[in-house]
């Protein structure tokens, strides 16, 4: 009877919660993507969201001197300048739009500027970028120069017809995205310009070429070049290597540029001033976007980076416009978050084209929709992105109060596993290391925190180990005596 | 089945791992070798090297343990060993060998035994090296490893009574011969998968006939 009335109870009780809804279930996100990193294993681990769609602003939304501006048509840049405006290349309306850092007010509109007297106007401006003097640069496409303005859209130089020994009789110079550096030399990717980014001096000469990528032929494909006749040469695709599609500069002169890499392990190049790519790729080997892409659909295949922008202390995203995901690395190559997809809800995007951050916001423009898209931080990204600051700069042991709290939102993320086993390292807590060194699979300092433990262990318990040595010596010399006594014994009886 | 297990035995299997031109000449020439042995040997190599590859120590060990399961390593280990043994008396029934199925499993299995006792060994001694020590753990892997493959290879040449030269040769031999049973096994289970889907689709045109 006890027993029926305990079935009972139970029965009720899970009447109960079914009724009412299981406690603690997961609420449905409301996010449009689905956020994840890979771990050492190269597996995809579902993280929170380090960033969530802000707002999503179409051009027709501003007004500026009491008039709507209408919708962007395909832009294709946007830039910060260093008062944190934003330049908005609407490359279909020729024109350059300026809103200001919260995309709240149009600033105003560029069409045409003073060329020496007569008013000239932009054919499709592809590029924008503006310097640390806040002189706009336009990569004017059509008409085939890069325009220099200054604040007040007064000209400063058109940089056009580059000549030199290395460009070809009769090149057309059709300049597609643009960027400048300290020193106002101009970083240019120009259309069909396979040998690397075109750069400029301050007075507007053309010096070279720039980070140059070399075209990689495997033995195997040369040993088919080799056995092929020369139609058959002649009909196989030429290696060609492949165009950058974006640029930025960090403050200290380097020059990061995406491009298309069709193996999806290099998408990002960090070029030092003398051109050579000194990118980290990380315990994975890769800053190329996702790792796992195999598959024969469309939505297969390797990321395409389109756009790469430096953020600060190290840390720079790419924009993926294969999947429309946003990757963030930091300086030594590990990928610290992924957001983003296309689709066509806010926070999405059909045709992403040109990445920036504004004020801890990172916008995304995309060319189909002529729409603003920006993301704010979330605290998981918010945590990430100063522990890893932190670890730039540096100080290790600050760092891990916030890697501590990077673990209760996500707890086996593994940079902050290895953060904080880095600082019971030195703290010299070499058990606890040993447990975050594991989870973070930081083998090198997993070695020296067991190494250390292991001596300390040695030298604690020295007196024991040795102790115990001469007693088992002594036992066995004892115990052959008696033997021997014995066996002597045995023989003369 | 104790005599296959029998002091004796065990003792002679030690003896054949330190002197194994002699210890497998007479396995062949005085029955002194047991199958069942030899079976229970491999069984240890496969117990030996599922536990190297679990436990042996982060520093060492870059495997994903979710990606080893022992029962699965064990039913592989044991076909593997199926697998050897078949190839090699197929080949060596051809080209005059003298051992019979009995002797090759016999000298395929003891010579795990070495394996078996390094990764066992290698697995405790993991637990206490570091990075910069790990080359000693490699070596004694290695060691124990080409012993094992020397003492296979002794043991195929001293059970047909071949020549260096020839054992060599149907080793070679018995790779390819493997590689064809593999084959031939795929393609009878892939056609006779085949039969039975025929069969099966009859029997569904059977019953849905009306």
């Amino acid at each position: 009877m006890k027993k029926r009335l305990h079935q009972l109870a139970a029965l009720v009780f899970a009447g109960v919660i079914l009724a009412t809804g299981m406690p603690g279930a997961v609420q449905a996100t409301t996010l449009p993507y689905t956020t994840y990193n890979y771990d050492y294993r190269e597996d995809i681990v579902y993280t929170p969201a380090a960033y969530i769609p802000l707002a999503s602003v179409a051009g027709s939304s501003f007004t500026y001197e009491g008039e709507t501006i209408g919708d962007f048509a395909s832009p294709q840049d946007l830039c910060k300048s260093p008062d944190g405006d934003i330049y908005v290349a609407d490359t279909g309306n020729n024109r350059i739009v300026v809103l200001d850092s919260a995309m709240k007010t149009v600033k105003k509109i560029i069409t045409s500027f003073d060329n020496n007297g007569t008013a000239d106007n932009f054919n499709s401006p592809y590029g924008v970028a503006v310097s640390e003097s806040n002189q706009l640069y336009i990569a004017d496409s059509q008409n085939h120069r890069i325009v220099v303005l200054n604040e007040d859209n007064s000209l400063v130089k058109i940089v056009e017809n580059p000549t030199s020994e290395v460009l070809e009789e009769g090149y057309v110079f059709t300049p597609l995205k643009v960027s400048v550096d300290y020193a106002d030399r101009i970083y240019c990717i120009a259309q069909k310009m396979f040998e690397g980014i075109m750069v400029f001096e301050t007075n507007g000469e053309f010096t070279g070429f720039f980070g140059t990528i070399n075209v990689e032929i495997t033995l195997w494909e040369k040993f088919w070049r080799k056995i092929a006749s020369k139609e058959e040469r002649s009909n196989s695709q030429l290696f060609i290597p492949t165009e950058f599609t974006g640029i930025d500069i960090d403050p200290d002169g380097f020059v990061y540029a995406s491009n298309i890499d069709s193996s999806g392990i290099q998408g990002v190049r960090r070029l030092n001033p003398k051109g050579e790519d000194v990118i980290k790729k990380g315990v994975n080997e890769n800053v190329g976007g996702d790792l796992q892409i195999d598959g024969t659909t469309d939505y297969a295949g390797p990321s395409q980076f389109t756009d790469v922008v430096y953020r600060h202390d190290g840390i720079y995203s790419c924009l993926d416009r294969k999947r429309g995901r946003i990757f963030t690395y930091d300086h030594e190559g590990n990928l610290l978050y992924i957001f983003g997809g296309l689709g066509t809800q806010k926070g999405t995007f059909t045709m992403p084209v040109a990445i920036e951050e504004v004020n801890n916001t990172i916008v995304v423009l995309d060319a189909a929709t002529g729409e603003l898209c920006s993301f704010e931080v979330t605290e998981y990204g918010r945590l990430i992105n100063e522990a890893v600051a932190l670890r730039y700069d540096g100080d290790e042991a600050l760092a891990v109060a916030l890697w501590q709290r990077v673990l209760e939102l996500d707890e086996n993320n593994e940079l902050a596993n290895t953060g904080i086993g880095k600082a019971y390292l030195t703290s010299g807590d070499y058990i606890e290391a040993m447990k975050y060194l594991e989870i973070g699979m930081a083998r090198t300092y997993y070695s020296t925190a067991f190494k250390r433990y292991r001596n300390e262990v040695l030298t604690e318990n020295a007196s024991v180990f040795l102790t115990g040595v001469v007693v088992v010596v002594a036992a066995v010399v004892v115990t052959k005596k008696v033997r021997k006594k014995k066996k002597g014994g045995d023989i003369d009886e | 089945m104790s005599k296959a297990f029998s002091k004796e035995k065990l003792q002679y299997m030690l003896y054949t791992i330190s002197h194994p031109m002699d210890g497998f000449y007479w396995i062949r020439h005085a029955e002194k070798g047991s199958v069942p042995l030899a079976i229970v040997l491999v069984v240890i190599f496969s117990i030996c090297f599922t536990a190297n590859r679990l436990m042996a120590s982060f520093i060492v060990n870059d495997l994903d343990p979710r990606s080893v399961d022992s029962l699965y390593e064990l039913m592989g280990v044991l076909l593997f060993y199926l697998l050897i043994c078949v190839g090699n008396w197929a080949v060596t029934c051809l080209m005059e060998g003298e051992g019979r199925l009995k002797d090759i499993a016999i000298a395929v299995g003891y010579s795990t035994f070495p394996i078996s006792v390094v990764l066992f060994i290698g697995t405790i001694l993991s637990q206490a090296v570091a990075n910069d020590e790990a080359a000693f753990y490699t070596m004694l892997l290695g060691v124990g490893i080409a012993y094992g493959l020397i003492m296979m290879l002794i043991g195929i040449m001293q059970v047909h009574n071949y020549t260096l030269g020839k054992t060599l040769i149907t080793v070679f031999l018995t790779f390819i011969a493997m590689l064809i049973i593999i084959f031939v096994v795929l393609l009878v289970t892939n056609m006779l998968s085949m039969v039975v889907v025929f069969f099966k689709s009859i029997y569904t045109e059977i019953i849905f006939w009306s």
